[in-house]
């Protein structure tokens, strides 16, 4: 009774015409007349957007946040068309841990067969075509990962591509999918497996550029968003003198959980980063040092061939015959330049945890000034 | 967070057979994961063509408190004349396997299907799958899709006892159960967008958003609602419509908030701190793509 008459006062008294927003019509995409041109059969239309399933963002929401770690990975099964990566099923892959690797990956390669055998049979997409994997704090690069996706390259049309969750984010309130795929430089390097200095520089490999983003949609289908319309359509409660709260329900009532001033992450992330930066200290260290050894052992078997063309060319002046030069490769052994691989890694990392951080601090200026505007007055 | 319609009824509970201290109690309330919603009606848009209903199996987990989780769902072959209903029981265990070994805190606590009625193989299936989790009794939850004309689409959760004066695996009574949708509050604003997806005029949105945007649309609802109560407010003032008591007495606690801390110099103290987050995450983020840029340097 109460409510009703509120509304109504409301209604009469707003603005008017804020009240009334004209209904938006749905866009309807046009049926191409044939659909020869969009069907490629042998992958040739390059991947420009991926399109991901409401159903999909569920699944990987639950997956990565029950198994509290970053160690929740996936499959993600669709098919493309048009350009657009259409991702429609996805199945979460057991947690593997790191003994007996052999067994582990056997049993993990017939699990995601009997799985995808199994989709079929009720019509789900059975084709592969990529990852999912849940990540704290914006870092997601780690070896694991790039070495799955290089693996899996060559099998999967347009190289596959991964879904990135970002699960602090998420409990920030910003549901954060983005999707990436391997560059060809960073696969070229990979395929040679040399990732040496020289080699970085001729592939003009940073952290940056070991992975590029492709524009990600998430799309929910009619039948879903008929259904989320009635789930967060408020019904009133019968009883009449019932609370405000209690009045109109909702399975989903709207929530500003983004709203929240409190910092409690920050300090989770400074950790993070002063590690990420001792990680990437320690890494820089061994790298140095290798590289001293290198110089060490180049420079001692230089002495050695200078000291051998020296008496050669006595040896010669003497009349004899000159002794061997190429014995150096056999006499030191010079290590082969470290891979810069993890380094590069570890500081792609720290560079995700400071963005994560920056933006944090950016929107908790916001969100101080905000409350203590509303506050001032 | 209550699923389906509002009833003031009282929901009956079976009385179990004289309540031995080995009988799990019959459940009070069922809790569904919105990702079982979705993974039903996405079961449901892939039926064949001769297929009326779809059914699957629900995962879960039952807690002491008679109150049974349902977590996460699969879906189940099956078919069904007007004379039989045949439901495939190697893929339901070979599927259920497979999830075991991803999560396997969840169980089997019953199944789904869509569409609201309830029938003769609904009890069959019901009995099969009760069979199957014995001693737990077995949870049913129709979900109606909205897709017929003058049905409501809703989700209704049922547990079933025998009835009959010699029971039989055909005839059982269904008592429906409360509903409740329940998701962890992590994963609210993943709902959100999809929700928000949903309202779109094209079901599609663009990933991924910035913080900004997200804070931009939740102030601007704010200060809307704001807006709402002024109107609301200056009405009663002015005389045009007759004061609320409760709304005033809400509108009292809410903006009688103690602003204390916020005078006693704790907004720049913490001004501070973030201005600080700030200057030290951007000095990294240079400092790092400094650091790869000379990786990249020739000597």
């Amino acid at each position: 009774m109460a409510a009703t008459s509120m509304a109504a006062a409301l209604a009469a008294s707003l603005p008017a015409p804020a009240a009334a927003p004209a209904p938006v019509a749905p866009s309807y995409e046009a049926i191409p007349a044939s659909m020869a041109k969009v069907v490629d059969i042998e992958a040739e239309i390059p991947l420009t957007c991926v399109q991901l399933d409401a159903m999909v963002v569920t699944k990987i929401l639950k997956h990565a946040r029950e198994s509290n770690s970053t160690t929740a990975h996936g499959l993600l099964l669709g098919l493309d068309l048009d350009g657009t990566l259409e991702v429609s099923n996805s199945f979460p892959l057991p947690h593997h841990v790191s003994d007996e690797d052999d067994k582990s990956a056997k049993s993990v390669a017939r699990y995601q067969a009997s799985m995808l055998r199994s989709l079929k049979e009720v019509q789900a997409d059975d084709s592969v075509v990529g990852f999912y994997q849940a990540i704290t704090l914006g870092a997601f690069f780690n070896q694991t990962l790039l070495d799955t996706q290089a693996i899996h390259q060559e099998k999967l049309r347009h190289g596959g591509i991964i879904i990135v969750h970002d699960l602090s984010q998420t409990a920030r309130g910003n549901a954060s999918f983005r999707a990436f795929r391997l560059t060809s430089a960073f696969l070229d390097a990979y395929k040679k497996n040399n990732f040496s200095a020289a080699s970085l520089i001729n592939h003009r490999l940073t952290f940056s550029s070991i992975l590029e983003e492709v524009a990600l949609k998430v799309r929910t289908n009619p039948l879903l968003s008929s259904f989320l319309g009635v789930l967060t359509e408020p019904t009133r409660s019968e009883a009449t003198d019932a609370p405000p709260a209690a009045a109109a329900t909702s399975a989903l009532p709207p929530s500003y959980g983004v709203l929240d001033l409190g910092t409690s992450g920050v300090t989770r992330n400074l950790e993070q980063i002063i590690e990420g930066i001792d990680n990437y200290r320690t890494e820089e260290g061994n790298l140095a040092y290798l590289l001293r050894q290198i110089a060490r052992e180049r420079s001692k078997a230089d002495n050695h061939v200078a000291k051998r063309q020296e008496e050669n060319a006595t040896r010669i002046a003497q009349g004899l015959a000159p002794l061997p030069e190429e014995d150096v490769n056999r006499l030191f052994k010079i290590p082969p330049e470290p891979s810069r691989l993890e380094s590069m890694l570890l500081l792609g990392q720290v560079d995700a945890y400071a963005k994560t951080l920056s933006s944090t601090a950016s929107t908790g200026l916001v969100k101080m000034y905000a409350a203590k505007a509303s506050f001032g007055n | 967070m209550t699923l389906g319609i509002p009833s003031s009824a009282i929901h009956i509970q079976p009385a179990g057979p004289a309540a031995l201290p080995t009988t799990p109690r019959t459940p009070s309330l069922v809790t569904i994961h919105p990702v079982v919603l979705f993974s039903i009606l996405d079961h449901y848009l892939r039926r064949t063509d001769s297929q009326d209903r779809v059914i699957g199996t629900l995962l879960g987990t039952r807690s002491e408190s008679d109150v049974i989780e349902v977590r996460s769902s699969f879906a189940v072959l099956h078919s069904e004349t007007s004379e039989q209903v045949a439901v495939d029981m190697d893929y339901h265990k070979a599927m259920y396997e497979l999830h075991h070994k991803v999560n396997p805190r969840e169980v089997i606590v019953g199944w789904y299907s869509t569409g609201s009625n309830l029938n003769t193989f609904s009890a069959l299936i019901q009995n099969f799958y009760s069979q199957e989790i014995a001693p737990y009794p077995a949870i049913h939850v129709t979900l109606n899709t909205g897709v017929d004309t003058n049905e409501k689409a809703g989700v209704t959760a049922y547990v079933s006892s025998p009835v009959g004066v010699f029971p039989k695996p055909e005839n059982c009574v269904f008592t429906p159960v409360p509903t409740e949708l329940k998701f962890h509050d992590a994963e609210r604003s993943g709902l959100d967008l999809l929700t928000e997806t949903a309202a779109s005029p094209s079901s599609t949105s663009v990933q991924p958003t910035t913080d900004f945007e997200i804070l931009e649309k939740s102030i601007g609802s704010v200060s809307a609602m704001l807006d709402r109560v002024l109107t609301y407010v200056r009405a009663v003032i002015a005389g045009e419509v007759k004061g609320d008591a409760a709304v005033g007495k809400y509108l009292m606690d809410m903006l009688g908030a103690s602003t204390e801390d916020l005078e006693k110099g704790g907004f720049n103290a913490s001004l501070q701190d973030t201005l600080m987050f700030s200057y030290l995450a951007n000095l990294v983020r240079s400092q790092a793509e400094v650091s790869s840029r000379l990786a990249l340097v020739t000597s």
